[in-house]
């Protein structure tokens, strides 16, 4: 072999080798990608958006203040910025956050961010949102305010108690004796679709009763109906269609229609993901155990019928003042060119019959009376304003009067909306007592200690002059 | 006994124009106070009083009437406050309440034409305008972005940018004109401010088919929703104040305004710059009752132009049933025009017009005839059935030129507060109807498309009237032939702006809030100009 000859196999070889590792380098990328994929899927499934976006800010820049019964807490910056996200965690850090509620820097979140219900997500759904998180979300250099509650909660460390008592340790275990599907669905809602964190009822110290999982909770205004397979208090009468139905647009035709906090989640989340795990949702959700309320004595959404009050109006002059119009004033002036005249909405159900709806339904109308006061908005998905509010149109007096007479004919007859129940909503909700009562409690636990220690004091004062005044030679 | 009071900028009228004047001065930082002859009113009654009255076609019967803001009135018999002078009548309807006449409208938005403001110069009538179309291009994009206007992409009319919404989904009486009369003519779909989907918080249309009086569910853009916007802007509204007196000190600015409220007590309010906006009829009579020795003649009218050239649109029409059924009533009012007409070198020799179709519901005139033709029993249900299916109707909308003796003047009677009703002195001339006679030729070939039979002319030189009320205040370079210049100004005072449909020099074949709301933004940034580009641009809130 000669020396050109040697030298263009040493060269065809470099080559052949090069090009080896370009391909390597590539298959890498593209696991890469596929992995960055997955792991904004499971983002969209969590609804890390929803929280982690302030108002007019860029996507996970975070600035949402979500009000909760001990103050507003403010989200963070959750994009891969170094200076103002969380750019410089590492995967373990980013777990502990997610899965343990524990910051980079050792301190911990309050449990506004469902790390009590992402504890459940799996080793590769973590390490997927964690690749998605550094290289598929653009870094933001903004930094929100910070969270500052009231004392004592601004001592972060008293969550450290808190998830010593309330946080479950463990990924989600799949159920062997299980469908490989129900598995699926057990696992998105109890894990990264966190539907529990709003459906299921709280404590005193605001964890989630695990024994009535999904029986209906609080969501600041807004009422978290039972999603438990009871047929009248939950949704057993609901097909895995209509769950799925609901997931996907916002609507159970003939039964439901999303509003509120519900129509956010299924807008920046449910809607987006695949129909398989939909279906698995719907598939566990009707197996969870059923939890019933002996006041629903029939179904939510079987309660009402048309029905006109047109004797009551016509020919009939309006009141002076709005307050005192009556119900079938209110319903003619404001609801029945959408509703219709006998709440029987739209020939296909595009503007939603108020009877047969769990609007009207529900003994806690809560909803419907956020629903008046703010209207049905989506923000993603094109629809914008599917109802518009009138929180600035209609007194507190002529919501009390209008969502009790639609409750009264198109739905549940005994439930009623009230005055005060009106300008509650209205204010942003009822102060909450939590703050006093954990500074009572604090009293009373540092009244107890300088008790004891005065006790003990005093204790060893007498001591040593009891031994003191012994006689010296004992 | 006066109370004292002041803004930086004092608006006269809470209309679509005032309203959006004064926001965008507020967002420029300017106090503003709104000064409204009318009451403040409620949507939701307003519909329900719609719903409860007796007199369905009658657009003004929900509106609340108040004796101290009176409004002209027909029905069920003419309340004599506009009076007519003739020889034609003008029986121009508006609201005096906040938010103004576009409480009820049919939210019609379109732009001019570009020829429509040089006619003089093109076709040898009328009067150009002091400005191009191309000037206001984007004040007509900034009121398009407030207003929410859905529009389609062969109006006519050239814009740089889209139109925020597409066009309202088509009721299927119209698809079935677009598709008959495709062969000759091509039907468009109206540009107007109304949701063809949700914007601005505002929620789609959904087809209730009261435009007018009120849509019910504020998926029509109307004053309201300016004077809202305005007031989330910080400007001050205060309803009840009808003004009655422009007041200019020696050096011929003007230093105040005084208005009683309803029980007729006097207040003066001061500022340092003021805008007249109390529409085409109200305005001028404003100007001429504030005469003083200096100003014999009224304020703004050194010109004597105040008032004068009083333009709308004439409208005759045809009525014929299709045969076949096309049930007018499901969705918008006024959802398709023809636009073939409004420009052409015949604008020399007649008027220009667009083909109008209207959507109303004809249950109610259906109902109305067979009770007049004495038509009972199961012969009547059948008849009204098949009547309101088919019936139809096309209207032109007629240009007419400025006339200096068409015109708004003072009578000697008073209203309830002792101010002068207005005087409507009006004619339409040759021009005009020769354009009404060339649109008959159109009128029979769409009946002829539509296989149309029972055809009913509106009665020749009978012409029902559109409330485009035009060019009693209108802006041109000579001040004297005009009575503001091309940015609204007075000519005759510094520091006094005229917003409104009165401002337009000549009112060409579209319905008039949409030009006007752009000429009303184009004035409020001459008085107040932004610091930094792009500052309160983009209309949604």
């Amino acid at each position: 072999m000669n020396a050109p000859a040697c030298k263009s196999l040493v060269a065809g070889l470099a080559v052949l080798l090069l090009g080896l590792q370009t391909c390597a380098a590539a298959a890498a990328n593209s696991a890469g990608a596929a992995e960055i994929q997955r792991g904004q899927y499971v983002a969209t499934a969590s609804d890390c958006v929803a929280c982690h976006t302030g108002p007019g800010a860029k996507p996970y820049a975070g600035g949402l203040a979500t009000m909760t019964p001990i103050g507003p807490v403010v989200s963070t910056n959750i994009t891969p910025s170094k200076t103002d996200g969380i750019g410089n965690y590492t995967e373990q850090q980013f777990s502990r956050a997610v899965r343990k509620g524990i910051r980079a820097d050792g301190s911990h979140l309050y449990p506004v961010m469902p790390y009590t219900e992402y504890s459940q997500l799996t080793d590769a759904d973590v390490q997927a949102l964690y690749a998605y998180f550094m290289h598929g979300v653009q870094p933001v250099a903004s930094k929100p305010p910070a969270t500052r509650l009231p004392f004592p909660f601004n001592l972060r460390i008293l969550m450290a108690g808190w998830n010593l008592l309330f946080l479950n340790r463990h990924p989600f275990q799949p159920d062997p004796a299980q469908s490989a599907e129900w598995n699926r669905g057990a696992y998105l809602v109890e894990g990264p679709a966190h539907c529990g964190t709003c459906h299921t009822p709280r404590n005193l110290l605001m964890a989630s009763k695990s024994s009535d999982a999904l029986a209906g909770g609080v969501v600041g205004t807004w009422f978290a109906p039972n999603i438990t397979p009871d047929a009248n208090s939950g949704i057993g009468n609901w097909s895995q269609q209509d769950i799925v139905d609901y997931l996907r647009s916002g609507r159970a035709p003939g039964k439901a229609q999303a509003a509120g906090p519900m129509a956010e989640a299924i807008d920046y989340s449910l809607r987006h993901l695949t129909p398989a795990d939909l279906r698995a949702m719907a598939v566990y959700l009707k197996t969870v155990p059923a939890r019933h309320d002996a006041a629903d004595t029939r179904p939510v959404d079987a309660w009402g019928s048309a029905y006109a009050d047109l004797a009551s109006l016509r020919g009939k002059p309006l009141p002076k003042h709005a307050d005192d119009m009556t119900g079938p004033q209110l319903y003619d002036a404001y609801c029945a060119s959408c509703h219709q005249d006998q709440g029987q909405g739209s020939f296909d159900g595009g503007l939603p019959p108020l009877f047969h709806n769990t609007a009207t339904g529900r003994f806690n109308t809560d909803n419907l009376v956020m629903v008046i006061l703010d209207g049905v908005r989506w923000h993603t998905d094109g629809s914008g304003t599917r109802m518009p509010g009138f929180s600035g149109e209609l007194t507190d007096r002529q919501i009390a009067t209008l969502g009790t007479y639609v409750t009264q004919h198109f739905g549940n007859p005994a439930a009623k909306v009230t005055l005060t129940q009106v300008a509650t909503a209205r204010a942003g909700g009822a102060p909450s007592n939590l703050i006093l009562l954990a500074r009572i409690l604090l009293a009373i636990v540092l009244v107890i200690i300088a008790a004891i220690i005065v006790w003990v004091v005093l204790a060893v004062v007498r001591r040593r002059r009891r031994a003191a005044d012994a006689p010296a030679g004992r | 006994m006066a109370t004292p009071d002041s803004a930086e900028v004092v608006v006269i009228g809470s209309g679509i124009c005032g309203a959006l004047a004064a926001r965008k001065l507020a967002l420029r930082g300017v106090p503003v106070l709104i000064l409204e002859a009318g009451p403040r009113i409620d949507r939701g009654r307003i519909v329900a009083a719609f719903r409860n009255s007796p007199r369905k076609g009658d657009w003004m019967s929900p509106y609340p009437y108040s004796p101290w803001a009176m409004q002209p009135q027909y029905k069920p018999k003419d309340n004599g406050y506009l009076i007519q002078a003739g020889p034609y009548p003008y029986p121009a309807e508006y609201i005096r309440v906040v938010g103004g006449t576009t409480w009820h409208w049919a939210a019609q938005a379109w732009r001019l034409v570009p020829n429509d403001v040089r006619i003089k110069s093109l076709y040898g009538v009328g009067v150009d305008w002091p400005m191009t179309y191309e000037e206001l291009d984007p004040w007509y994009q900034e009121a398009e972005e407030i207003l929410g206007v859905a529009g389609a992409d062969n109006t006519g009319s050239p814009r740089k940018h889209p139109f925020p919404l597409p066009p309202v989904a088509d009721p299927w009486s119209m698809i079935r004109f677009r598709e008959r009369l495709a062969p000759v003519y091509p039907v468009v779909a109206n540009t107007v401010a109304r949701n063809s989907r949700s914007y601005d918080g505002r929620p789609a249309c959904v087809g209730n088919n009261s435009c007018q009086p009120i849509c019910p569910v504020n998926a029509q853009y109307l004053g309201i929703n300016a004077v809202e916007a305005a007031e989330a802007a910080g400007v001050k509204v205060r309803a009840d104040a009808v003004v009655y007196r422009i007041e200019a000190d020696a050096k011929g600015r003007i230093a105040a305004v005084h208005y009683y409220d309803p029980d007729k007590t006097s207040h003066r309010v001061t500022a340092r710059q003021f805008i007249l906006a109390a529409n085409g009829i109200e305005s001028p009579k404003l100007l001429l009752m504030s005469t003083s020795s200096k100003y014999p003649n009224g304020i703004a009218n050194s010109s004597g132009m105040v008032g004068r050239h009083l333009m709308d649109h004439p409208s005759s029409s045809l009525t014929f049933y299709a045969d076949e059924e096309l049930w007018l009533g499901r969705g918008p009012q006024s959802p398709s025009s023809i636009n073939t007409m409004r420009d052409g070198a015949f604008r020399s020799q007649h008027a220009a017009y667009r083909l109008d179709f209207t959507n109303i519901s004809q249950v109610l005139s259906v109902t109305e005839a067979l009770i007049a033709e004495g038509v009972y029993g199961p012969e009547f249900e059948k008849q009204l059935r098949w009547r309101a299916a088919r019936q139809c109707n096309v209207k032109n909308v007629l240009e007419v030129l400025p006339n200096p003796d068409n015109r708004i003047t003072l009578s000697s009677e008073k209203d309830a507060l002792g101010i002068p009703k207005p005087v409507a002195h009006y004619s339409i001339d040759d021009y005009t109807r020769r354009g009404a006679e060339r649109s008959k030729q159109d009128f029979a070939k769409i009946a002829e498309l539509m296989g149309g039979t029972g055809l009913r002319y509106s009665p020749d030189g009978q012409f029902a009237n559109n409330q485009h009320i035009t060019g009693t205040l209108r802006m041109g370079d000579d001040p004297a032939k005009f009575v503001t210049d091309g940015f609204g100004r007075a000519h005759d005072h510094e520091n006094l702006y005229m917003c409104g449909t009165g401002v337009m020099p000549t009112a060409a074949t579209m319905n008039s809030t949409l030009t006007a709301v752009a000429l009303a933004l184009r004035t409020a940034d001459h008085m107040v100009p932004a610091k930094s580009s792009g500052a309160d641009n983009g209309g949604a809130t």
